[in-house]
């Protein structure tokens, strides 16, 4: 830390993050301020926040939102992480193609994957909550599939990989106590990703007819839009002070190193 | 002690069109360090990864104790391995990168780090152990990569070139220190090198590897004073290659008639295959080759010179015996030793 507060000070690197530090901070303080009006007093109160939290489905439906984004993180270590790591092993021409349709999640309109889901998914998984997960993956692919990428790149897996095996690791302990933790920084910013996108998601969760955190906010803004502020300001905040646990709760060892 | 025999039978591995291994054999007894030599490309590693499970061959049995481990998944042939590039893990501090392959077998941890410990402290690191590998230089992560191969007894272990990214002082050390553990545990072990110092200065035996094929094992005396082939003899050590004429099993150089060993032409124009150390050079007004350089390296230098025909010929003598031969002038050749080997034109 000690040598980061040394870095010297660069004008246009400066203007940069306070360009940046504007879109992504005065949207939020605009949104906080607005959640704390109270148009009766004209002053600022709790009231919407505290009205959020008496509501018995502002939890109800968190959770189940956030229970959802679990299982889509789930799926997405476990199907990307070996898949990732055999394509770089392997040294695949599949490669390059599987690059280029990661990306087609950008593209395809969020009603196709609806419209997808509904022909191919049997029936039995369309009939609960769980074909979302599935389906949250496929629209996080893009941005989880090059974090891994980007871990993978940087680290000499096939190296790593043979010494781990040849001291009696197999596949799946190679992953789980070598590889993952090498790339633990683009493990956790996938976690962090997916779960932010799958938590968010708004528009095939409404195509599909389910209700889930973001549906049920746009319902509740119909009658009350500062309760609605309320409630997103703390489901911004929730999910933040979650992943922060999680990165405390599995300490960087080779950073530790390096202090 | 664990250690077990080496044999691998009749290995062929084909990458594309290429013939890494052709129908491969090699035998390592118990406690013995043979090394694969031979330039680049030539199926040294891949013997090894076929050892080590990391490769699987096309045709061929790898045994071990005379029990067919071809099969058998690389995690589960309990082959200890050092490679080339620096593979500890960067996630686990020293002790843990040690105790990795007993933490592997399920070892609890009081015992697999009391191993690690004493794994660390045979190759003089255990002071590092609750460093991380980032922190060490590459001759100690070496070090700590090698006590990884050791802690779990391996039945064999395996070096992939270990040493070549290291520094000339540092491989000389640490291959002194890796031959020590190797007879002081007496681990059986197959070493990977494309330097022909380095596996002559540690092995028991030596074999040189070309296109895929064992040209040569044998000892390194036997290797270098012996060679089997024209390809072992230019390979191992410096070899002039001197044309000469062969007329009943007698070769003439220089004047003088010596006998010919084995190979090559029985009469007619072949090259004689010399060392430096077994030509003498002699300052004398009437010679028949000329000095170009004399390069002194302590105690002994490096002469070469030049024949009449255009020949360039190289002698290593001890440097007391090369005063007069300066640059530019006459010399008398001759071949020390009373048998040459000779090669096809």
């Amino acid at each position: 830390m000690a040598k980061a507060l040394r870095v010297r000070f660069q004008p246009p690197l400066a203007i940069t993050l306070l360009i940046l530090g504007f879109f992504v901070f005065i949207p939020m303080i605009s949104a906080f301020e607005y959640s704390i009006r109270t148009p009766l007093t004209g002053g600022y109160g709790w009231d919407h926040y505290i009205w959020a939290i008496r509501e018995d489905d502002f939890f109800h439906y968190i959770l189940r939102s956030m229970w959802l984004a679990g299982v889509t993180v789930l799926i997405t270590l476990f199907v990307l992480v070996p898949t990732l790591t055999w394509l770089h092993l392997s040294q695949s021409k599949v490669r390059g193609l599987i690059d280029g349709l990661s990306l087609l999640p950008l593209v395809i309109p969020v009603v196709a994957f609806a419209v997808g889901a509904q022909i191919s998914f049997p029936e039995f998984v369309q009939n609960t909550v769980l074909e979302l997960p599935f389906l949250y993956f496929v629209l996080a692919l893009p941005y989880a599939y090059r974090s891994l990428d980007i871990g993978l790149n940087s680290i000499p897996l096939k190296t790593i990989t043979e010494a781990a095996r040849s001291a009696g690791a197999n596949w799946w302990r190679t992953i789980t106590a070598v590889i993952v933790p090498v790339i633990r920084g683009s493990v956790m910013a996938t976690i962090a990703l997916t779960f932010a996108l799958s938590l968010g998601e708004y528009t095939l969760t409404v195509l599909l007819h389910w209700d889930t955190f973001p549906t049920w906010v746009t319902f509740v803004a119909q009658d009350n839009i500062l309760g609605a502020i309320a409630i997103s300001m703390m489901s911004l905040i929730i999910p933040f002070l979650i992943l922060t646990v999680i990165t405390l709760f599995v300490p960087e060892r080779s950073m530790q190193g390096r202090k | 002690m664990s250690s077990k025999s080496l044999t691998l039978r009749n290995i062929s591995k084909r990458f594309g069109n290429v013939n890494a291994l052709d129908n491969f054999n090699l035998e390592v007894g118990v406690g013995e360090l043979v090394a694969l030599l031979g330039p680049s490309g030539c199926g040294k590693t891949t013997a090894l990864r076929v050892v080590a499970g990391l490769e699987h061959q096309d045709s061929g049995t790898v045994l071990v104790a005379d029990k067919n481990i071809s099969d058998i998944p690389a995690h589960k042939r309990n082959m200890g391995m050092v490679f080339q590039a620096y593979s500890l893990f960067p996630n686990l501090t020293v002790e843990e990168n040690v105790a990795f392959g007993l933490q592997m077998r399920k070892v609890n941890k009081h015992v697999r780090l009391k191993k690690a410990h004493e794994l660390l402290d045979l190759v003089g690191l255990d002071s590092q152990s609750k460093r991380f590998t980032h922190q060490l230089s590459g001759g100690q992560q070496q070090r700590v990569a090698l006590a990884r191969a050791l802690a779990f007894e391996p039945e064999i272990l395996l070096l992939d070139e270990p040493l070549s990214a290291l520094d000339a002082q540092v491989r000389v050390n640490l291959r002194e220190e890796i031959r020590r553990l190797q007879l002081s545990l007496g681990t059986t072990t197959l070493f990977v090198t494309h330097d022909q110092e380095e596996a002559m200065a540690i092995s028991d035996r030596v074999g040189v590897m070309n296109n895929g094929v064992l040209e040569q094992i044998d000892t390194p005396d036997a290797l270098y004073n012996k060679p089997a082939s024209s390809f072992v003899a230019s390979f191992v050590g410096t070899m002039n290659r001197i044309p000469a004429h062969i007329t009943d099993g007698m070769v003439e150089i220089f004047g003088s008639k010596i006998v010919a060993l084995k190979r090559g032409n029985e009469s007619g124009e072949v090259l004689a295959l010399i060392r430096p150390e077994s030509i003498a050079v002699a300052a004398t007004t009437q010679g028949n080759a000329k000095v170009l350089t004399r390069s002194f390296m302590g105690a002994s230098s490096n002469i070469i010179c030049q024949t009449a025909d255009g020949t360039i010929v190289q002698s290593l003598m001890t440097s007391a015996s090369t005063g007069d031969l300066l640059p530019g002038s006459s010399v008398q050749l001759r071949v020390l030793s009373s048998e040459v080997l000779v090669a096809n034109v």
